[in-house]
């Protein structure tokens, strides 16, 4: 039952990680339709962000989104409109191949700056954790970073829900022609949501940087656990990729659990292929036509 | 008429040269890269068949290159069966893998089937990582002894040399692009074009949709299954990021898309640009050159970090080209070259 328990919270506090991951590609693809696979680089950019703040300015990682949240926002609105833009009305393959290509080149440049090597963070609070009882304990920096995603995806959904642009985003996301004929400045609802999802991803890698070793090739891992939480959730719902976020966290630790931890990738890959024959529109989409 | 004409002969003088090549040039280092170059014509135009021909752009081609390399390099290891009668084994596992990622990925389109795609390579990969006892996990499989070639009781070669390997990776490609082009003029090729086109309009003709895309899927596996055997085979060594990871799907891909997809020399272009520029990075030729031309001090700074770097970077460079490639020739070379020839004959005219 401890396991059980233990796996169940873990899950859940990664889960949290996971769902921003997730939001962030949900959004692109809503209201671009393009799938970016460069999310994971881009996460990757961010862990190697906060790793720079760290090192050299001795900034705390979980303060340091402060300062990366903006950049990686800056960093996500120029790549829309330099490379992105000009293939929204391409073919499905070319987008998928240039953001494959950015991603190339980020993590590639990564590497020729920082060499190959693992980096970690090592914080006072890297590895202590505290017992909840029933020999079930919790980490605090995972505790910690599920508080900043839980505040983070609520101001998201106010932002999205309440304000003008949200409001914008989510039209443009819905039918990107009529929004258009609504006045809605649908160029800038792209670069916002680009911005966004790479802020987001950002900020995953700087939450995660306590925990996970840094290194330029981390992105693809994440890249692909990207997809699988969107997919689960359906394609471009952002409460779909928050669920999928979490209950891609519990499966991926309850298999370590109870599997192995060499397998859990394998269990999650075929959950996904299972959702994508099954029940292709995720959970929470609506059809795909 | 004589253009075909022109063409045959042209195409005999270079494989002419080709089978020649080998008694002129004896530099090793040479003959290595023409074989690594005759491997990736293999790879580029198996992946062409599914992904140019029939627009099944799949990024799990690793799934089929590493199931011919494997099941070879494991059977060569574990029982000692000469890897030309392994490779048979290989091939015919890889039908199987083929038809059954094809009955999962075939029922989803676009973005969906290369999400798919990706996804049932990643397994195999981890599986190949976790099935220590099968398949040496993260080690790999490391054989280096090939039995000697014999035909009845002649010993024809005993891989001493590249040159055997040079011969093979000509047929390998020579394989490759005749399939292809067999592929390209029969009535299959029409099909596959058809549904790359537009599979709702194909469907409405007649085509069993489902049945071309499977055909044009294990001929494309199979293509490639050989070419992950001979890959083995030659290096020696298979292990699970080489043979299965996503980057090779990536780079196999990459090879028919910068050359031109859906053309018959389109791979073997895309080859001829990213095969000698990915290896004078990573044998440092860059970094000698500047150092050479006197631009950049070996000793100094900066010459150190290009010498230790530079090598590892052949990647950024796929990506840089990836990139310019679909923004300003999403054609490829062959497109680009097309385009370029159809405006002068107009301004001829």
């Amino acid at each position: 039952m401890a396991v059980f328990l233990q796996s169940l919270i873990s899950g859940i506090l990664i889960g949290g990680v996971y769902a921003l991951i997730g939001i962030g590609l949900t959004l692109i693809f809503g209201v671009m339709r393009v799938i970016n696979f460069a999310h994971g680089d881009i996460l990757m950019v961010g862990m190697y962000l906060t790793y720079i703040l760290f090192t050299f300015a001795g900034i705390d990682p979980f303060v340091s989104v402060l300062i990366s949240f903006p950049l990686m926002f800056i960093f996500g609105g120029f790549l829309q409109k330099v490379f992105i833009n000009r293939v929204l009305n391409a073919v499905a393959q070319n987008q998928i191949l240039l953001t494959i290509g950015l991603g190339l080149i980020m993590s590639n440049t990564v590497m020729l700056i920082f060499t190959s090597d693992y980096k970690i963070i090592t914080t006072s609070y890297s590895s202590s954790t505290f017992q909840l009882g029933g020999g079930v304990s919790v980490s605090w920096p995972l505790l910690i970073s599920f508080l900043i995603t839980s505040a983070i995806t609520a101001v998201l959904y106010w932002f999205l829900l309440k304000t003008d642009t949200g409001q914008a985003i989510r039209a443009t996301a819905q039918d990107r022609e009529a929004a258009q004929l609504m006045g809605i400045n649908v160029k800038r609802m792209s670069i916002i949501a680009f911005g966004l999802g790479s802020a987001l991803a950002g900020t995953a890698g700087a939450l995660i940087s306590p925990t996970y070793y840094i290194f330029p090739q981390v992105g693809s891992t994440f890249t692909l656990k990207a997809f699988v939480i969107t997919v689960l959730g359906g394609m471009g719902s952002v409460v779909g990729a928050t669920l999928g976020g979490v209950l891609i966290g519990i499966t991926e630790s309850m298999s370590a659990a109870y599997i192995s931890s060499g397998w859990k990738d394998v269990v999650v890959f075929s959950l996904f292929l299972l959702v994508l024959l099954l029940k292709p529109s995720g959970l929470m989409g609506k059809s795909r036509t | 008429m004589t253009k075909t004409l022109l063409k045959a002969a042209a195409f005999l003088a270079i494989l002419g040269g080709l089978l020649a090549l080998p008694r002129f040039m004896d530099s090793p280092y040479a003959l290595h890269m023409m074989i690594l170059l005759f491997l990736s014509v293999s790879q580029g135009e198996s992946w062409n068949i599914l992904g140019g021909y029939a627009g099944q752009h799949s990024v799990g081609h690793a799934a089929y290159f590493g199931v011919g390399a494997y099941t070879t390099m494991m059977l060569m290891q574990a029982k000692g069966i000469a890897p030309w009668i392994g490779v048979w084994a290989g091939v015919a596992a890889v039908i199987v893998v083929a038809l059954v990622i094809g009955s999962i990925c075939f029922r989803l389109r676009g973005p969906y089937f290369v999400l798919a795609s990706i996804a049932v390579a990643e397994i195999m990969r981890l599986s190949a990582i976790n099935l220590t006892g099968l398949t040496n996990g993260a080690e790999g499989i490391l054989v280096t002894e090939l039995p000697a070639f014999r035909i009845g009781g002649r010993v024809i070669t005993d891989f001493m040399t590249k040159v055997p390997f040079y011969y093979l990776g000509l047929g390998l490609a020579l394989l490759t692009l005749a399939v292809t082009w067999g592929v390209e003029r029969s009535k299959l090729g029409y099909y596959f074009q058809a549904i790359r086109e537009d599979q709702d309009a194909a469907h409405s003709l007649g085509i069993h949709i489902s049945l071309y895309k499977n055909i044009g899927l294990v001929i494309s596996a199979v293509l490639t299954a050989l070419a992950g055997a001979f890959y083995g085979v030659y290096v020696g060594f298979v292990d699970p990021p080489t043979v299965l990871g996503l980057d090779l799907s990536v780079q196999i891909m990459l090879i028919a898309i910068i050359g031109g997809m859906g053309t018959l020399y389109g791979p073997v272009l895309g080859s001829l640009v990213l095969v000698p520029l990915s290896e004078a990075l990573r044998s440092n030729m860059i970094t000698d050159l500047l150092v050479k031309s006197g631009l950049v001090s070996a000793d100094s700074k900066v010459g150190l970090f290009l010498k230790e770097n530079l090598a590892h970077a052949h990647v950024l460079l796929y990506g840089i080209l990836v990139v310019l490639v679909i923004l300003f020739m999403p054609e490829g070379i062959m497109g680009f070259v097309k385009k370029l020839a159809s405006r002068r004959r107009k301004e001829a005219v």
